[in-house]
C-alpha cells in the first residue's frame, strides 16, 4: 500500500555476529509492523466503509524518496473522522515514516494546516464526510516542503515578527489596569483569533509572487494592535508606518482567498482594507 | 526583518490616486463608448464631427482629463502588477522610469492630437 | 532549506479549477487592464493622423471602420471595457468596506452584465459594414 523501502536482509548476513543487537531490534520492528498490519486488516474487515487518501510524499534524506510522489492509503472510516484522524491512522498502521505536524487536535495550535482537495484547511477541523473522496492531501502551497506534509514556516514567522505582534504602549495609566472598553474589544475580537497556521499566507497569490509582502496573517496581527485603543496614538502611528510600506497593505489585491480559507473565520480582507483606509486617512492629516 | 521595513515610504498616495482616477474613468469611459458608438456610429466619424465636439471647451477638457486619468491608471496598474509578481531591485527602478516615460509620452502626444482636433492651431 | 522541494507553477495556474470568485475577478481584471492600456496607446497612435490633416484623419478612420476585423475587435474591446468598469465598481465598494460578504455575487453579476451588454451591442457595432 505504501511505498516504504523494503528492508534489505542480505546486506546484514555477512557481518551478522557483531550486528546481533541490530538484528534483534530490526526483528522486533518487523514484528511490530506485522502487528500493525494485522490490526489494520482487522479494522478494514470490520468497517464497511473505507476512505482512500492520496498523500503527498517526499523525503530528501532517503534515496528513493527524493522524487515527490503520491501514496495511497485505505483507511477505515469512523463517524466523526477528521483528515488528521485519517492521517494518524495511516501513520500508525501503514507507514510510520509518514510525517506531518499536529498537536492539540482542536484547531487551537495551528500546526496542521494542509492542502486538502485543493484548498487550505486545518486537518483537525475538516470532517471526512464534508470532502469528496478520495481525499488528496498535500503540504501547503507556496512554501518549501521539508518532508512529506511539512513545510518550512520560517518565512511566515519572520513576516509575523516584523509587525511586532505584541502589546506595547507609552501611555501607561497611573496605578490602574489597562482596561479595554467593550466596544474596542468587539472591534479587535475576530483579529485576535489567529492561530498562526499560515493557511491564509499559503492561499495568497500575491504573497506567492512577492516574497516581501507581509501577507494576510501579519497584517491582521498589525490590525489587532493598531486598533487596540490602549496602545495610544504614538503607537498607532508607528504601527501604520510598518504596514504602509510598499510590501505592506498596498500589495493586497482583494482576491479574498485568505478570508475564504481562514479556519478561524477571521475577515482578513476586511481588516486589510480598513488598514489601507486608516493609512490614507493618517497621511491626509499631514497635508 | 524589522530593519528591512525601517525606510519610511508611504505608498498610499498612489493607491488613493488609482481609486480616484478609477471613479472618474468609470463615468467617462462609459460616456465615451456611448457617444462614439451608439450616439455617433464609429463608422460615420469624420474630422468635421470630431472638430465640432473637440471645439467645445467642456468636452475638450473632459477628454484631456480622460487621457491623463487613463494614462495614470493604466501605467500605474501595470507597475503594480509587476511589483505583485515580485519585480525588485534595479529592474524595478528601470521599469518604473520606462513606464513614467511611456506615460508622459502618451499624455504629451494625446494632448497634441487633441489640440489638432480642435482645428484652431 | 537547500533540500526542500519547490513545487513550482503547479501550485498556481495548474490549479485554475480550484480558483474561487475573487481569484477569477482578479485575473480578469488584470487581463482586461492590460488590454485597455494597450488599446489606449494604439488609440492615440491612430488618432494622431489628425495632426497631419483632417482628410487623412477621416480617411484613416473610415477605412479602418470598413474592416470587419476591426468591428469584431471593437466588440471585444467593449466587452473588456464593460467588465473592467463593472468589476472596478465592485472593487471600489470593496475598498470602501461595503458589502464584502457579497463580493462573489457581485463578480457573477458583473460577468452576466458584461455578457448582456456585449450581446446587445453587436448589431450596433457590426451595422453598416
Amino acid at each position: 500500500m505504501s511505498t516504504q523501502i523494503k528492508e534489505r536482509d542480505t546486506e546484514t548476513e555477512s557481518e551478522s555476529s557483531e550486528e546481533s543487537e541490530h538484528q534483534t531490534r530490526r526483528l522486533s520492528e518487523k514484528r511490530e509492523r506485522a502487528d500493525m498490519k494485522e490490526r489494520a486488516d482487522n479494522d478494514l474487515s470490520e468497517h464497511d466503509e473505507t476512505v482512500r487518501l492520496k498523500v503527498f510524499r517526499y523525503d530528501p534524506e532517503v534515496e528513493g524518496k527524493k522524487d515527490p510522489r503520491f501514496d495511497t492509503f485505505e483507511v477505515p472510516f469512523t463517524k466523526g473522522m477528521t483528515v488528521l484522524d485519517a492521517l494518524i491512522y495511516a501513520r500508525d498502521h501503514f507507514d510510520s515514516s509518514l510525517t506531518f505536524r499536529h498537536s492539540c487536535r482542536q484547531a487551537v495550535c495551528g500546526s496542521d494546516a494542509l492542502f486538502v482537495n485543493g484548498r487550505q484547511r486545518l486537518g483537525c477541523k475538516t470532517q471526512m464526510v464534508d470532502l469528496e473522496w478520495p481525499v488528496r492531501i498535500e503540504p501547503l502551497p507556496h512554501a518549501d516542503v521539508v518532508k512529506d506534509l511539512i513545510v518550512d514556516m520560517e518565512h511566515f514567522y519572520d513576516q509575523m515578527e516584523s509587525v511586532e505582534p505584541y502589546f506595547q504602549t507609552n501611555e501607561l495609566p497611573s496605578g490602574e489596569e489597562q482596561r479595554q472598553s467593550r466596544e474596542n474589544r468587539e472591534k479587535v475580537k475576530m483579529s485576535t483569533r489567529c492561530i498562526w497556521c499560515s493557511a491564509c499566507m499559503s492561499s495568497c497569490n500575491v504573497a506567492a509572487g512577492d516574497n516581501e509582502y507581509l501577507g494576510p496573517a501579519a497584517i491582521n496581527k498589525a490590525y489587532r494592535f493598531a486598533m487596540d485603543e490602549r496602545e495610544g496614538e504614538d503607537m498607532k502611528a508607528h504601527r501604520l508606518n510598518i504596514i504602509e510600506q510598499e510590501h505592506g497593505v498596498w500589495r493586497c489585491q482583494t482576491q479574498f482567498s485568505c478570508t475564504e480559507v481562514c479556519p478561524k473565520d477571521i475577515p482578513l480582507t476586511e481588516h486589510i482594507q480598513e488598514l489601507k483606509r486608516e493609512a490614507v486617512k493618517s497621511n491626509l492629516k499631514f497635508w | 526583518m524589522a530593519d528591512h521595513y525601517s525606510s519610511f515610504e508611504p505608498k498610499g498616495t498612489r493607491w488613493l490616486l488609482q481609486r480616484i482616477t478609477a471613479g472618474f474613468l468609470v463615468v467617462v469611459l462609459a460616456f465615451h463608448f456611448m457617444l462614439l458608438h451608439f450616439v455617433n456610429h464609429a463608422g460615420d466619424i469624420t474630422f468635421l464631427g470630431t472638430q465640432a465636439r473637440m471645439s467645445q471647451v467642456g468636452y475638450f477638457l473632459t477628454m484631456v482629463s480622460f487621457l491623463i486619468a487613463g494614462a495614470f491608471h493604466g501605467v500605474n496598474g501595470v507597475y503594480n502588477a509587476l511589483v505583485n509578481q515580485g519585480l525588485d531591485g534595479t529592474q524595478k527602478t528601470v521599469v518604473k522610469w520606462l513606464l513614467v516615460a511611456a506615460g508622459a509620452l502618451l499624455i504629451a502626444q494625446g494632448i497634441r492630437v487633441a489640440t489638432a482636433m480642435t482645428g484652431l492651431f | 532549506m537547500s533540500q526542500s522541494y519547490d513545487r513550482g507553477l503547479i501550485e498556481d495556474f495548474g490549479r485554475w479549477k480550484e480558483f474561487s470568485a475573487g481569484m477569477w475577478a482578479w485575473i480578469f481584471h488584470k487581463f482586461t487592464g492590460w488590454v485597455l492600456i494597450g488599446y489606449l496607446f494604439t488609440h492615440v497612435a491612430v488618432l494622431s493622423s489628425a495632426t497631419v490633416s483632417g482628410e487623412v484623419y477621416t480617411q484613416t478612420l473610415q477605412s479602418l471602420e470598413s474592416l470587419l476585423v476591426v468591428r469584431v475587435l471593437e466588440v471585444g474591446l467593449l466587452a473588456v471595457a464593460a467588465f473592467h468598469i463593472l468589476n472596478g465598481i465592485r472593487l471600489l465598494f470593496v475598498d470602501l468596506g461595503i458589502g464584502l460578504e457579497a463580493q462573489d455575487k457581485a463578480f457573477y453579476a458583473a460577468m452576466v452584465a458584461t455578457g448582456v451588454i456585449t450581446i446587445a451591442s453587436i448589431p450596433t457595432f457590426l451595422g453598416g459594414i
